[in-house]
C-alpha cells in the first residue's frame, strides 16, 4: 500500500489520529473543538493526490463541509457558554450541538456530502472516512445528547441508507450508504452504552476493512467490474461471506452485534424502531446480495489478458479475518460459558 | 427360458391339482402359522391356510400362467426386455399365491400391495404415454383398496390378532366389525373394479395381452371376489351387502351397455370381464358365495383363453385392434376362430360349455331367491347384453371381408400359440361339469316354472337377434344416434365413469391450483411482497436521488439555514 510508504502521509495519519485522541480526551467542549479541527487538517492531505483531479475535489469539499460544521459547532458552545451554566441542559442548544456534530459524521438529514466525496476517494480513505472520522463526533454527540432528535435521527439514518444505496452501481457509492445505515445503528448503541457502540464499532470496521482491502487490491469500483474478474474461488467466498456478514445474516459474526441491539430495543420497548431497523437492513441485505452476485455465478466472462496479480502475504490476512467472520460468532459463544 | 417356467409352473399347478383332490376326499384343512414378531401380547405372523378352496385357485392360477407364460414365449419373441416381463410375471403370481393362502390380515396385504405394484409395473411395461395413464389410474384406484386394507389392519389391534378368519363367527355383530367389513368390501370393489372405481380395467388394456390374460380377465381382478368369499360369514345380511348388490349389479349392466359401443377388442373384453365381475359379486352379495367362486374359476379359464386369442388376432394384424379393420378372420385363421368361438360361445353359457354350468345355475339360483323386480330385471337384461356384445363381436370378425390393407399376411401356424391356448380351451370346455361336480357335497334344488326356466333362453336368443341387427347397421342407421347423441355418451363412455376418477378429479385441483398460481402466487402475493416493494423501494430511491443529486452548495445552505431556524427558536423559547 502507497500509504505507509509515504512518510508525509504517516505524519499526517499519526496527526489525525492524536486529535481524535485529543477530541475525546479533553474536558471542556473548546478543546473538543480544537481536536476537531486538527482532524480535519490533517485528513485533507490525506486526501488529496496533485495527480488526481477527483481527490482533491473531494478534498475541497470535505473541507468546506468540515469547517462550516466546525463553525456551527464553534457557535453553539460559545452561545451555551453565554447562555447557561454548566450543567444546564437546554432543548435547542442540544439540537443545534447535535445538528453540527452529525453535519461532521455524515449521518442522514446532513449526510449529502458524504457519498459525493466517498466517491473521489480512495479505498483506503474511503476507510479512514467510515470508520475513524467517525469516533470523535460520536463521542461528543454522546456528551450532550437530546433523546427525541436522536430517534428520529436513527429512523431517518437506517430509511434513507437502506433506500440510498438501491439504485447506486458504484461500490463506494453503495459503502457509503451501507455507513449510513450503520449509523443508525451505532447511535442507537451509543445511547444504551459506550460499550456496547466500541462493541459494534469495532464489528463493523473489521468487516469493512476486510471488504475494502479487497476491492482495493482488484481496484475494483463499480459492480460491473466484479463480474468480469477471475477472482479465484476463495476471494469470491471471502466476498460473500463478509457481505452477508455485514448485512447480519445469523450464523455470522455481523449477526452478534446486530444481536445485542435488538436485544436493548426490545428491553426498552421501542418495538416500531426494532421493526423500522431490521426492515431497513434488510434492504440493505438485498443491495450487498446485488454486490456479490457475481459470486453466486456457476459461469463468467474470463479475459485472457486480464491479469491480476495478487499479493499472497495480505491474501492470509484476509482469510484469516473472513475465518473469523465466519466462526467468530460460534466461538464467541464460547466466552459466555461459566 | 418361457419354456423352463412353463414346466414349472405347470407341474406345481397339477401338484396342487391333486392335492385339491385329495383334501376334498377327506375334507381336510391345513393351517400352520409362522410367528414373525411378538411385543406388548400381539403376534405378528405369517399364516398360511390351506383347504381346497386355496389348492383349487392356486391350480387355475398357476395353469393359466403357466400357458400365458408359454404364450408369451412366441408373443413376446422379438421383445428386448423379455426377462423383466418374465420376472414381472412370476412375481405376479408369487403375490397372488400370497393372497389366496393367507387368512391373516397383514400377509393378505403382502399380496395385495404386491398385485398392486406388479400390476403396475406391467401395466406401464411399454412405456408409453397412454400406458403411463393407464398404469397410474390402475395403481392409484387400487391404492384406495391398499390404504383401506391398512385401517383394517389398525382396526383390528382392538382383538388382539390379525387372523381374522376366527372372528368371523364371533365378533359378527361387534359394532368395529361392521366398519371393518365395510371397509373390506371397499377394497374389494377396488380391486374387483365395482361401479365407483371401474374405469381402470377398461384403461388398463395398455398392458401386453398375455398380462391382459392373466391380470385382467382371471386373478387380479377376482382377488376382490375371492376376499369376499373368505369373508362372507363377517358381510352376510349387513346393510352394506344390499349396496354391493345394487352397485355390483350396476357395474354389470353398465359393462354390458358399454361393450356393446366399443369397437377396441380388448376393451370389449375387459368389458365382458367387467361384466362378469359384477355378475359374480352380486351372486356373493345375495348370499351364495360358493356360486360365486365357482363362476370365478370357470370364468377364469375361458376369459383368458378369449385374451389369447384376441392377443394372436392382433398379433397378426400388425397390432390392429379396431374390430371395424376385422372381418373374414374364420377363414384365415380357422383354428384361433375356434377358440375365440368357444371361449365366447362358453361366456354366452352355451349349453355344456364351461360358463353353462356356473351361469345358468347362478340365474337360476337368482329367479328362485326372494328378491325385487329390479334386481330380477337387471340379471336378465345383462344376461341378454352378454349374447348381445359377443354375437356383435363375431360378426365384426368372423362373418364379413377383410377390411385392412389389401396386402396382409395371416397364417394360423404359430403353433407356441395354439398350443397354449389348446390347454385352455380344453378346460374351458370341460371344467364347468368338472368343477360342478367335484365342488358342491351337495346339488342346490331348484323349482322353478317353465317360463321362468326359460327365461334365459329367452333373453339369449333375443340379445343374439339384437347384436345381430346392430352388426349389420349401416352408415344411415350409424347417423341415427347423432339423434341421441347426449344418451350415446353416456353409454359409451361407462356412465362417465372414467371422468370421475381421472378428469373430473383433477381437472378442478389442477384448474385450483393454476388459478391460486396466477392470482396469488404470481399475483397479489408478488406484489404485496416481492415485485411490488422492489417497485416501491425504487421509486423511493429515484425520489431520493432528487435531492442527492443538487447542487453541492444548496446542502450546505440548507444546513445553515436549519442552524438559523433553531438558534430563532432558541431565542424565542428564552
Amino acid at each position: 500500500m502507497h500509504f505507509f510508504m509515504n512518510s508525509n502521509k504517516m505524519f499526517f495519519l499519526f496527526i489525525l489520529i492524536f486529535s481524535t485522541m485529543i477530541s475525546i480526551s479533553s474536558n471542556s467542549w473548546f478543546g473538543c473543538w480544537i481536536g476537531l479541527e486538527i482532524n480535519l487538517l490533517s485528513f485533507i492531505p490525506l486526501i488529496s493526490n496533485s495527480n488526481n483531479l477527483l481527490s482533491s475535489e473531494a478534498s475541497l469539499k470535505y473541507f468546506l463541509t468540515q469547517s462550516i460544521a466546525s463553525m456551527n459547532f464553534l457557535f453553539s458552545i460559545l452561545i451555551k457558554m453565554i447562555l447557561m451554566k454548566n450543567f444546564e441542559m437546554i432543548y435547542f442548544i442540544s439540537i443545534m450541538i447535535n445538528s453540527s456534530l452529525l453535519m461532521k459524521m455524515g449521518s442522514a438529514p446532513f449526510h449529502f456530502w458524504f457519498p459525493n466525496i466517498s466517491e473521489g476517494l480512495s479505498w483506503f480513505n474511503n476507510f479512514i472516512l467510515m470508520t475513524w472520522q467517525k469516533i470523535a463526533s460520536l463521542i461528543l454527540f454522546s456528551y450532550y445528547m437530546n433523546l427525541n432528535f436522536s430517534y428520529f435521527i436513527i429512523i431517518l439514518n437506517v430509511m434513507i441508507g437502506a433506500i440510498g444505496g438501491m439504485n447506486q452501481t458504484s461500490l463506494r457509492k453503495l459503502m457509503s450508504f451501507s455507513s449510513i445505515n450503520n449509523l443508525g445503528w451505532m447511535i442507537f448503541s451509543i445511547m444504551i452504552s459506550e460499550n456496547l457502540w466500541i462493541f459494534y464499532f469495532f464489528m463493523y470496521s473489521f468487516l469493512i476493512s476486510i471488504m475494502f482491502f479487497l476491492f482495493y487490491m482488484l481496484n475494483m469500483f463499480f459492480i460491473n467490474q466484479l463480474f468480469i474478474n477471475n477472482m479465484n474461488f476463495m476471494i469470491k467466498m471471502n466476498l460473500l461471506i463478509n457481505f452477508l456478514s455485514l448485512g447480519g445474516l445469523p450464523p455470522f459474526i455481523g449477526f452478534l452485534p446486530k444481536w445485542i441491539i435488538i436485544n436493548f430495543l426490545m428491553m426498552n420497548k421501542l418495538y416500531l424502531l426494532t421493526f423500522i431497523m431490521l426492515m431497513s437492513s434488510l434492504i440493505t441485505i438485498y443491495f450487498y446480495i446485488r454486490i456479490i452476485y457475481s459470486s453466486f455465478m456457476f459461469n463468467y466472462i474470463k479475459m485472457k489478458w486480464f491479469k491480476i496479480f495478487l499479493k499472497n502475504n495480505f491474501l492470509m490476512f484476509i482469510n484469516l479475518f473472513s475465518f473469523i467472520s465466519i466462526t467468530g460468532m460460534i466461538f464467541s459463544t464460547f466466552l459466555y460459558i461459566y | 427360458m418361457c419354456t423352463h417356467f412353463f414346466f414349472f409352473l405347470f407341474f406345481f399347478s397339477m401338484l396342487s391339482f391333486f392335492f385339491m383332490i385329495y383334501f376334498v376326499m377327506n375334507n381336510l384343512v391345513i393351517f400352520f402359522e409362522w410367528e414373525l414378531i411378538s411385543f406388548n401380547s400381539i403376534s405378528i405372523v405369517m399364516s398360511m391356510l390351506f383347504d381346497w378352496m386355496t389348492l383349487l385357485f392356486m391350480m387355475f392360477v398357476l395353469l393359466i400362467s403357466s400357458v400365458v407364460i408359454y404364450y408369451s414365449k412366441s408373443y413376446m419373441s422379438s421383445d428386448l426386455n423379455l426377462i423383466r416381463f418374465i420376472i414381472l410375471v412370476l412375481l405376479f403370481v408369487l403375490s397372488m399365491i400370497l393372497l389366496i393362502i393367507s387368512p391373516n390380515i397383514i400377509s393378505i396385504l403382502l399380496g395385495w400391495d404386491g398385485l398392486g405394484l406388479v400390476s403396475y409395473c406391467l401395466v406401464i411395461y411399454y412405456q408409453n404415454l397412454k400406458s403411463y395413464n393407464a398404469g397410474m389410474l390402475t395403481a392409484l384406484s387400487n391404492r384406495i383398496g391398499d390404504v383401506l386394507i391398512l385401517m383394517v389392519i389398525s382396526w383390528m389391534l382392538n382383538y388382539g390378532s390379525w387372523n381374522y378368519i376366527f372372528y368371523l363367527n364371533f365378533m359378527k355383530n361387534d359394532l368395529i366389525m361392521s366398519f371393518i367389513s365395510i371397509m373390506i368390501i371397499m377394497a374389494a370393489m377396488t380391486k374387483s373394479a365395482q361401479i365407483p372405481f371401474s374405469s381402470w380395467l377398461p384403461a388398463a388394456m395398455a398392458a401386453p395381452t398375455p398380462v391382459s390374460a392373466l391380470v385382467h380377465s382371471s386373478t387380479l381382478v377376482t382377488a376382490g371376489v375371492y376376499l369376499l368369499i373368505r369373508f362372507n360369514m363377517l358381510i352376510l345380511n349387513t346393510f352394506f351387502i344390499k349396496i354391493l348388490l345394487l352397485l355390483s349389479m350396476m357395474t354389470m349392466f353398465m359393462a354390458g351397455v358399454s361393450a356393446n359401443y366399443e369397437f377396441d377388442l380388448k376393451k370389449i373384453i375387459a368389458l365382458s370381464t367387467l361384466s362378469q365381475l359384477g355378475l359374480m359379486m352380486s351372486i356373493l352379495s345375495m348370499g351364495f358365495p360358493d356360486l360365486a367362486f365357482f363362476h370365478l374359476l370357470s370364468h377364469a379359464m375361458f376369459k383368458a383363453l378369449l385374451f389369447m386369442c384376441a392377443g394372436v388376432i392382433i398379433h397378426m394384424m400388425n397390432d390392429i385392434q379396431d374390430i371395424r379393420y376385422m372381418g373374414g378372420i374364420s377363414l384365415y385363421l380357422p383354428m384361433t376362430s375356434l377358440c375365440l368361438n368357444i371361449s365366447n360361445m362358453a361366456l354366452c353359457g352355451i349349453p355344456f360349455l364351461a360358463g353353462f354350468y356356473s351361469k345358468d345355475m347362478i340365474m337360476e339360483m337368482v329367479s328362485f331367491s326372494n328378491l325385487n323386480l329390479f334386481v330380477f330385471f337387471f340379471y336378465y337384461i345383462s344376461m341378454g347384453l352378454t349374447m348381445f356384445y359377443t354375437i356383435r363381436l363375431l360378426m365384426y370378425m368372423m362373418i364379413n371381408d377383410y377390411n385392412l390393407l389389401s396386402i396382409y399376411n395371416l397364417y394360423d401356424e404359430d403353433y407356441v400359440m395354439l398350443k397354449s391356448m389348446m390347454v385352455l380351451l380344453f378346460m374351458s370346455v370341460i371344467s364347468g361339469s368338472f368343477l360342478s361336480w367335484m365342488i358342491f357335497y351337495y346339488p342346490y334344488m331348484i323349482y322353478l316354472p317353465f317360463n321362468l326356466k326359460m327365461m334365459v333362453i329367452y333373453v339369449s336368443l333375443m340379445g343374439g337377434v339384437m347384436g345381430f341387427l346392430i352388426s349389420n347397421m349401416k352408415i344411415y342407421s350409424v347417423n341415427k344416434f347423432i339423434m341421441t347423441y347426449n344418451l350415446s355418451n353416456f353409454l359409451c363412455l361407462m356412465w362417465f365413469m372414467p371422468s370421475l376418477s381421472t378428469y373430473g378429479l383433477s381437472y378442478y385441483f389442477l384448474n385450483f391450483g393454476y388459478n391460486l398460481l396466477k392470482i396469488v402466487d404470481l399475483g397479489w402475493s408478488e406484489f404485496y411482497s416481492g415485485q411490488g416493494f422492489m417497485i416501491i423501494l425504487k421509486k423511493y430511491s429515484i425520489f431520493y436521488n432528487i435531492f442527492q443529486m443538487n447542487n453541492f452548495k444548496i446542502y450546505l445552505f440548507s444546513f445553515v439555514m436549519w442552524m438559523i431556524i433553531i438558534m430563532y427558536m432558541l431565542i424565542i423559547n428564552i
